[in-house]
């Protein structure tokens, strides 16, 4: 038999080699694979009441900070740069977030930079580093989110538009408050409200379960910061280690209570959007030959990413329009993929972007998404790199693709592989 | 388009007979070629469709046959066990001549088309042998030092030869040279090279090197060859400039190219069988009046295409991998045959194809 099986090996090296895309392609295993060997994030709070109400962006990015040092175990010298995805900062952050990588024990040596996409900065930041891996420039790096909507949230996040902006259409859309054009295009897409609560509501009730069975502890690391109690003033020390945005016995027909925040009939309210929270998130990215070097746990690949423009008064749109980019450019059919991680900045949009790209309900956000926990605007697309490969883990799955809208009309989509 | 089943033999190779429009011979083995016997059928193409007139069991399976260009009965079997067999078909059972000195299995026989009195073999042991019918063994001993799928001799030079191997490098041999070091290597041209920048298109990104399974000298141009494999791209080289990287890519495959093979009446067209499960014909784009593709008009081409050339048709009858593929040399110009591991033969026009 050792004639057959060498002939076996021949043979399947003509076609294998030839396979440059596909499923198949994107489970194989290669050296110069970009990998994580750690992901993880502090938990959500809710903006303005929260246990992070009283942190700042830049210590909260600390914890993150520290808590990936102690569970990879790397050597910090080894870390080349780190990508931080932040929204609201002033100055983007870029100061205080290379203090923070300081303090958490990063030397001098590890380079540091804040960068803003919106929504999707946290998966820029991943994707960022991931590229910079690839292409030669860092050996090991780091994709982190922050964000304190509590302290930065505001109008003072968006300049005034000159002349020039405003007098160009498309230009002046990119202002339109996202809740007002979310609620244009759920009227223009009839996505009635009945539907938006049902998803919410279903966000709440995974997330509540998720909770429940502790699904979210492996991917959470606890944080301890000083909070001041609103009745007495008191500053405390609290150990924060739940979500604390994910209530209890929400169903559609509660929500059906909420009056419309955005029109008098419209659709959308605080309980099919998402939440404004505080958090952060950080995940360790490296060459797949380097992770072996290093001994570090490997617990999945980036495979590729995308980022499409679609009209700024449809940026809800963005996953629909980013999400078939992705799959073309790696070759995956839709039921290749296992688990869709597509951050529901509102009900109406994720269930467009669900019912366009014809998606199975069962496969989208296993447990819960902003609706249910929040959406800290920079953490997102890093958190869900932690909450996609616990659960393909758990699930003994692989594919998974992590997507969001982005405000201004963008949308930005991830495969990942969970090993 | 006519049809033979090879019943319990998956095919690797199929030849027509350099001395009748009618004959030809497949090469196949049991089980896909991984493990049992080999069966050489000789195949008659009558008003009746295709009759098996004759075939021979081997003991191993069988990966290539080659017709003798001396004598009309006589062909070769490249064996598995690493042994080259000559039968006639005017005998039963049992070949004529067995040479056993490869190591592994032979992928390729071929005759030599000028001289007539010799014939080569190339095997996974990373040799290339001459042999002389008359003669019990070889003559040379080529080394590649690679899995070597592919040799032949020049169509237009006796002692010229060629082959390529899984270490992505076309080889050239010139018997005439001195037997020295070099064990009569002229040329060593790797067919990955990206080709040379060009005015006006971005700089070619370096592609890794992959196994070459295939390769064909033009009948009509003796510097032109092509060449194909596990990367699904067909390559013209021209090996008066060995330096200057590939004449034409033609991309197209979807998997792997097991052959290709130059057509006996027009010198820019090839023929080419694939593990996608399709033959195509192209063309090189070196034809005159073959119109070259626009400048403007290249946006959704295939970024690794190069030299205008383009795929004309595409035969997609096969349901399993395509081993085989061959011109007719007679006759209207056009008639192939191909053969492939869904247990079939199929003879078809490919004029009937073109676009």
């Amino acid at each position: 038999m050792f004639v057959a099986q060498e002939r076996l090996s021949q043979v399947s090296n003509h076609l294998s080699a030839a396979s440059k895309s596909g499923k198949q392609s994107i489970l194989e295993k290669h050296p110069d694979d970009v990998v994580v060997t750690c992901a993880l994030r502090t938990p959500i709070t809710k903006g303005g009441k929260g246990g992070f109400k009283d942190t700042a962006a830049a210590d909260l990015l600390l914890g993150a900070f520290k808590a990936l040092i102690e569970r990879s175990g790397i050597d910090t010298n080894l870390v080349e740069d780190i990508a931080v995805g932040t929204v609201l900062a002033p100055g983007g952050g870029a100061t205080e977030f290379r203090a923070a990588a300081l303090a958490a024990g990063f030397p001098v040596t590890a380079a540091v930079k804040s960068l803003n996409r919106q929504c999707s900065s946290g998966l820029q930041a991943c994707v960022d580093i991931a590229n910079q891996i690839k292409a030669g420039m860092i050996e090991i790096g780091i994709g982190a989110g922050t964000e304190s909507m509590s302290t930065q949230y505001g109008p003072q996040a968006i300049s005034e538009f000159s002349e020039l902006l405003e007098s160009h259409t498309e230009a002046a859309n990119c202002k339109v408050s996202m809740g007002v054009l979310s609620e244009k295009m759920a009227k223009a897409q009839n996505i009635p409200r009945s539907a938006q609560d049902k998803f919410a509501a279903e966000s709440f009730q995974k997330a509540v379960e998720a909770q429940k069975q502790g699904l979210f502890d492996e991917e959470i690391a606890p944080l301890t910061v000083k909070w001041t109690d609103p009745k007495t003033d008191e500053e405390k020390t609290i150990t924060v280690s739940k979500d604390d945005g994910v209530r209890q016995g929400i169903t559609a027909e509660s929500l059906g209570k909420i009056r419309p925040a955005f029109a008098k009939d419209g659709s959308i309210h605080a309980g099919n959007a998402s939440q404004i929270s505080d958090g952060a998130a950080a995940v360790l990215l490296m060459k797949r030959s380097t992770a072996q070097r290093l001994n570090q746990p490997i617990i999945g690949k980036f495979v590729q990413a995308s980022i499409v423009g679609v009209p700024p008064l449809l940026m809800g749109v963005g996953p629909a329009a980013a999400i078939p980019v992705v799959l073309q450019k790696t070759g995956l059919h839709k039921d290749d993929v296992d688990i869709w991680e597509i951050n529901e900045a509102f009900a109406s949009q994720c269930l467009y972007c669900i019912n366009e790209l014809g998606l199975d309900a069962k496969k989208i956000n296993p447990k819960g998404g902003a609706i249910a926990f929040g959406h800290p605007l920079g953490v997102t697309g890093a958190r869900q790199v932690s909450t996609l490969f616990t659960e393909l883990r758990r699930r003994g799955e692989k594919i998974g693709v992590t997507s969001m809208c982005v405000g201004t009309g963008m949308g930005m989509a991830a495969v990942w592989v969970a090993e | 388009m006519l049809e033979f089943r090879t019943q319990g033999y998956n095919g690797y190779s199929v030849k027509y007979s350099p001395f009748f429009d009618s004959r030809l011979a497949v090469a196949a083995s049991a089980n896909f070629g991984l493990v049992g016997n080999g069966r050489l059928y000789v195949l008659e193409l009558t008003a009746k469709g295709i009759v098996a007139e004759k075939w021979f069991d081997t003991q191993d399976s069988l990966f290539d046959t080659a017709w003798s260009e001396a004598h009309e009965n006589q062909l070769l079997a490249a064996s598995g066990d690493g042994s080259i067999k000559l039968f006639d078909i005017t005998l039963s059972d049992f070949p004529v001549q067995s040479w056993q000195e490869h190591a592994r299995e032979v992928f390729a026989v071929h005759w030599n088309l000028v001289a007539k009195d010799t014939f080569l073999s190339s095997s996974w042991d990373g040799t290339i042998k001459i042999w002389n019918p008359q003669s019990s063994a070889s003559l040379t001993t080529l080394p590649t030092h690679s899995c070597t799928y592919s040799a032949e001799f020049s169509p237009h030079s006796p002692n010229i030869l060629s082959s390529v191997s899984s270490d992505s490098h076309l080889r050239i041999f010139d018997l005439r040279t001195p037997a020295s070091a070099s064990n009569h290597l002229t040329l060593s041209i790797p067919i990955h090279t990206p080709p040379k920048p060009r005015m006006g298109a971005a700089a070619s990104v370096g592609i890794a090197p992959s196994e070459a399974l295939t390769h064909d000298w033009n009948k009509y141009r003796d510097t032109v060859l092509a060449t194909a494999g596990v990367d699904r791209l067909i390559r013209t080289f021209d090996i008066r400039a060995p330096n200057a990287g590939p004449v034409a890519v033609l991309a197209g495959h979807e998997y792997a190219v097991r052959r290709i093979t130059w057509s006996p009446h027009l010198s820019d067209i090839l023929l080419s069988a694939s593990y996608d499960m399709t033959c195509r014909a192209w063309t090189d784009g070196s034809a005159m009046g073959v119109t070259q593709v626009k400048q403007e008009n290249m946006v959704h081409q295939e970024p690794m295409a190069l030299g205008g050339g383009r795929q004309m048709g595409r035969m997609g009858r096969h349901t399993e991998f395509v081993t085989g593929v061959d011109w007719c040399l007679f006759g209207a110009e056009g008639w192939c045959a191909s053969t492939g591991w869904d247990e079939r033969v199929l003879v078809w026009d490919c004029r009937a194809l073109m676009q």
